[in-house]
C-alpha cells in the first residue's frame, strides 16, 4: 500500500512541477503536460482487490486536485468517478499488459479532456475551442505512453518484488 | 443475504439522468468560475500543498535555472553587441525620464489629482502551477493577500503583460493569462508606431501561429507591421502604456470594414517562472 501511495503523491506532484517549470527551449514545454494523477489511477487499478481502499485514494486525489491545481470544487473528483466506471468495465474484457495499459491511460486522459471541454462549454463563458483541445490532446500522447510505460515496469518491479499479492 | 433489485422505470431512468445533468452543470457553473474565492479549508490545504511543492521543486527549479544560466551565457557577447548603442542613449533616456516625471507630477499638483491608474509598485512572485481544468492558461503564484494582492491586479514579467489576478488565498493568487478567450473582459490596446495611435480589442489568441488577434480597427486606418501595442488603460482594470507585443500581420474580415491584427507578443507564454505583480500605490489624503 506504501508504495502505492507514495507513486501516487510523486504524480501528484509531477502535475504540478511539470506543468511549469519543464522549460526547455528546445523542446516546447506543452509536449510534457499530460495529467500524471489520472495516469497513476488507471495503473494502481490493478494492485487492488479491494475498491473500496481504492476509491478512497480517488476521492482523496480528486478533491487535492480540485483545490491545488484547478481551484474547483468536486469537479475532478466526478471526473476521476467516471474515468473509475470505464476503467473498470474496460478491466472486464481487456487484459493488463503493456500495451493495453497505455490505451487506456490515453483513453483516461482523452475522457477526462473531453469532459473538461464539454464541461467549461458548457459552464463558463469562455471560448475553449475544439482546435486546442486537439492540440492537447495530442501534444500529451507522446508522454503520456512514456509515463505509462515507465511506471506500469517500475511499480510492477519494486510492488511484486516486495508484497507478491494485490491490496485486499 | 439476497440483494435487493430495484427496479426503476424507463421514464423515471430518463428523468433521474436529466436531474443529474441540471445538478452537475449547476453546481459547476459555480465551481468553474475563475474568480471564485476558496474557502477557509480549501486555502488552508492549497497554502500547505504549494509550501510542499516549492521545497519539492526547489532543487528541480535550481538545476532549470542553472540550465538556463549557462545557455544565457552563450548569448551574452551577441547581446552586450545589439544594446552597445541603446547604452550610450541611456543617460540621455535617464535625463528625459526625469524631466517628464517631475512635469508629470507638477501637471498632477496643479490639477489636484492625487491618484491615477498608473501609479503602482512592484511585488516579484514566482510562479507555482499552471492551472489544468482551464488549460493551463491560469498561472498560480507564490504571493497572496497576506502580500497585499489582490483580485484584478495586473501582472507582468520582464517582457511585458501577462494577465491579471482573479482569485487568491492567503499565500497564493491565480493569474489568468492575456491568452485566455475572455469574452467579457477584453482588454483594450493601444496601436502605435511614430506617427499613428490606434485603439482596438484583443479577440483571442491562436495556438498554432501563438499571435494575439486584434480587433475593433476600422479598415481606414493605417497601421504598419512592427508596430508596437500596449494597454490602453482604457477599461480601467489595465494601466496604460504596459508593453504586450508586436504587430506582425495585418488582414481584413469578411466584410472588409475592420482590420484583425495579428499580435506577436513579447512575453513567451510556455515559459514564465518569474513575474510581478503591479500593486496599486495607497492614496495619498
Amino acid at each position: 500500500m506504501i508504495v502505492i501511495i507514495i507513486y501516487t503523491i510523486i504524480s501528484f506532484l509531477l502535475d504540478g512541477l511539470l506543468s511549469n517549470y519543464m522549460s526547455i527551449n528546445i523542446i516546447d514545454p506543452s509536449y510534457f503536460r499530460t495529467i500524471y494523477s489520472i495516469i497513476s489511477l488507471v495503473i494502481i487499478y490493478n494492485y487492488f482487490d479491494n475498491n473500496t481502499k481504492y476509491l478512497k485514494i480517488l476521492l482523496v486525489l480528486g478533491m487535492f486536485f480540485d483545490i491545488v491545481y484547478t481551484n474547483t470544487f468536486l469537479l475532478n473528483v466526478v471526473i476521476f468517478l467516471i474515468i473509475y466506471l470505464i476503467i473498470k468495465k474496460i478491466n472486464i474484457f481487456i487484459p493488463n499488459n503493456i500495451f493495453t495499459i497505455n490505451l487506456k491511460s490515453i483513453l483516461s486522459i482523452t475522457i477526462y479532456h473531453i469532459l473538461s471541454y464539454l464541461i467549461l462549454l458548457l459552464s463558463n463563458y469562455h471560448n475553449y475551442s475544439i482546435r486546442l483541445l486537439t492540440l492537447i490532446l495530442s501534444r500529451s500522447i507522446i508522454v503520456t505512453i512514456i509515463y505509462t510505460t515507465i511506471s506500469y515496469l517500475l511499480l510492477k518491479k519494486i510492488y511484486f518484488k516486495i508484497y507478491d499479492k494485490k491490496i485486499k | 443475504m439476497k440483494k435487493k433489485n430495484i427496479n426503476i422505470k424507463p421514464k423515471y431512468t430518463i428523468l433521474i439522468i436529466i436531474f443529474s445533468i441540471i445538478v452537475i452543470v449547476t453546481v459547476f457553473s459555480h465551481t468553474l468560475k475563475e474568480d471564485r474565492q476558496l474557502n477557509k479549508f480549501e486555502s488552508f490545504i492549497k497554502d500547505t500543498v504549494t509550501s510542499v511543492e516549492k521545497i519539492v521543486f526547489y532543487p528541480f527549479k535550481f538545476v532549470i535555472n542553472k540550465v538556463d544560466d549557462y545557455k544565457e551565457l552563450n548569448n551574452i557577447r551577441k547581446k552586450y553587441q545589439s544594446l552597445l548603442p541603446e547604452v550610450e542613449r541611456i543617460d540621455s533616456l535617464n535625463a528625459e525620464n526625469i524631466e517628464l516625471r517631475k512635469q508629470l507630477k507638477a501637471l498632477k499638483e496643479e490639477l489636484n489629482i492625487t491618484y491615477t491608474i498608473n501609479d503602482y509598485e512592484y511585488l516579484n512572485a514566482t510562479v507555482i502551477n499552471r492551472n489544468i481544468a482551464h488549460w493551463y492558461n491560469t498561472i498560480t503564484i507564490d504571493k497572496g493577500s497576506y502580500n497585499g494582492v489582490e483580485p484584478d491586479m495586473v501582472v507582468v514579467n520582464s517582457s511585458g503583460l501577462i494577465g491579471r489576478v482573479v482569485s487568491t488565498t492567503t499565500f497564493t493568487s491565480d493569474v489568468r493569462l492575456i491568452t485566455t478567450s475572455d469574452t467579457i473582459n477584453k482588454i483594450s490596446v493601444t496601436i502605435s508606431d511614430n506617427n499613428t495611435s490606434v485603439n482596438g480589442l484583443i479577440k483571442n489568441y491562436n495556438y498554432n501561429t501563438k499571435y494575439l488577434e486584434v480587433e475593433g480597427i476600422s479598415n481606414t486606418e493605417k497601421i504598419t507591421e512592427g508596430a508596437y501595442v500596449y494597454t490602453s488603460g482604457l477599461g480601467g482594470i489595465f494601466p496604460s502604456g504596459i508593453l504586450i507585443g508586436t504587430v506582425k500581420n495585418i488582414t481584413t474580415d469578411e466584410y472588409d470594414l475592420a482590420k484583425i491584427i495579428d499580435v506577436s507578443p513579447v512575453a513567451n507564454f510556455d515559459d514564465i517562472n518569474y513575474v510581478a505583480v503591479l500593486k496599486r500605490k495607497e492614496i495619498e489624503k
